[in-house]
């Protein structure tokens, strides 16, 4: 028979984790040598993107994928694991869509990106505005994921051209996760078809969105280019908006 | 390993390649089906892209670790550049990892990445732009998490070898002691 390919680890020194990570619980084992781990470091992202993420908890924008485990994952039980990965969903949508104006560093606040949110996020706002759509519900759910896909993904690229210092993968998770008062407003636009409420909302959640993508763009570029990182960001919350609104 | 055990062994760990198995198999299934079937665009990619997520997340953060004792992930580090990080067994586990599980781990990842290649062909030559964007997600993804683990697999050997040769080399410098010690 062949013997069961899970042998349990004793805990060992942790890399430093961010804080919102509950370190895994410890497993009682008799002395095994430890699994080994590497970090290769990478010249910085700027010059090039590395492989492709992980997702999920991650998911490219998924990815995703995403994650920064304490080092002994690899024989933890399955649950800790999907439990670790809603945990840091919803600790990310919580820095990012509510904003602490008294927080200490902006940048650092996405460190555990995860790209589960943004395709969350993402397909929401699509298929809400499919919904809402009379005629053409396979062209805008496309032209949604699409834009807002793509546009992420070209405002990574803005900022990384402008000489930011941000990572490729964090921030299509910010700007992702930015998504999420759009989405509500798409689904109250869904709900209630008063023109009138309908731009109220959209112009309340663009600013919500907007103001919650600030702290991380802002800080991520040189203050003389602040305006022209955040700017194309604007604009492609404004057309989102637009979508919202238009669609009838 | 013993010598007189047979040379088929069962899968280890058959829950684990029955989940790696079965949302490769649906995304895939599903995406066929729904061609014939399904006439909604939005349906089908909602639910072949959910599928690929859904089988990345199994392949990448349960059935690596259980099949083939790897895994990898990204960090970011404090000075904010961010590391790939590769984990793996100690060397006896993974010497004792079930053949067939990791044959079935990387065969069906290769197999997948092709059928979605194929299909992403088929889609070219029909000039169907939206289902082209189904299959790139999918692409992505399966293709990320190859280059993942085979990324992973290559950094255990060389932690191998380089532990082998550490090895080697603090038992030379030890009997060399040793042996001075008592002359």
């Amino acid at each position: 028979t062949v013997l069961p390919a899970r042998p349990p680890s004793p805990p060992r020194a942790q890399i430093p984790v961010s804080s919102s990570l509950p370190p895994p619980p410890p497993k009682p084992a008799p002395p095994k040598p430890q699994p080994h781990s590497f970090p290769p470091p990478l010249p910085p992202p700027s010059s090039s993107v590395p492989a492709p993420p992980p997702l999920p908890s991650s998911r490219p924008e998924i990815a995703a994928s995403g994650f920064g485990p304490a080092p002994n994952t690899l024989t933890e039980p399955v649950w800790d694991t999907v439990k670790r990965d809603l945990s840091r969903i919803v600790s990310n949508l919580k820095l990012v869509v509510f904003p602490n104006p008294y927080r200490e560093d902006p940048g650092k606040a996405l460190r555990d990106w995860d790209l589960w949110g943004p395709f969350f996020f993402i397909v929401f706002l699509g298929l809400t505005l499919s919904w809402s759509a009379s005629v053409k519900k396979s062209e805008v759910f496309a032209v949604a994921f699409g834009l807002l896909a793509a546009g992420a993904v070209i405002l990574t690229l803005n900022v990384l051209l402008l000489g930011g210092h941000i990572i490729f993968f964090q921030s299509l998770s910010l700007l992702g996760y930015c998504l999420f008062p759009l989405d509500v407003g798409a689904l109250i636009c869904m709900l209630k078809d008063n023109v009138i409420l309908k731009v109220v909302v959209v112009c309340v959640t663009l600013a919500w969105s907007s103001w919650a993508a600030y702290p991380f763009m802002s800080s991520a570029v040189n203050p003389r280019r602040k305006a022209l990182a955040l700017y194309p960001v604007f604009l492609m919350y404004v057309s989102v908006g637009f979508l919202i609104i238009a669609i009838d | 390993m013993d010598p007189n055990q047979p040379v088929t062994e069962n899968y280890a760990n058959p829950k684990t390649c029955f989940f790696h198995v079965l949302f490769k198999a649906a995304a895939l299934a599903f995406y066929i089906l729904s061609a014939l079937f399904i006439d909604n665009f939005v349906i089908i990619f909602v639910v072949t892209v959910l599928l690929a997520a859904l089988d990345f997340w199994v392949v990448k953060n349960v059935s690596g670790r259980i099949l083939v004792g790897l895994r990898w992930w990204n960090e970011i580090n404090d000075l904010g550049e961010s590391v790939w990080k590769f984990e793996c067994l100690d060397q006896e586990s993974m010497a004792r990892m079930n053949k067939k599980d990791s044959w079935l781990f990387w065969w069906t990842l290769y197999l997948t990445a092709v059928a979605w290649i194929v299909f992403g062909i088929f889609s070219l030559i029909r000039l169907q732009a939206d289902y082209l964007l189904v299959i790139g997600v999918c692409v992505t993804l399966s293709i990320a998490n190859i280059i993942g683990f085979t990324k992973c697999k290559k950094d255990a050997k060389k932690q191998f070898q380089q532990f082998a040769s550490q090895t080697l080399a603090s038992r030379f410098s030890s009997t060399l002691s040793s042996a001075f010690s008592v002359v």
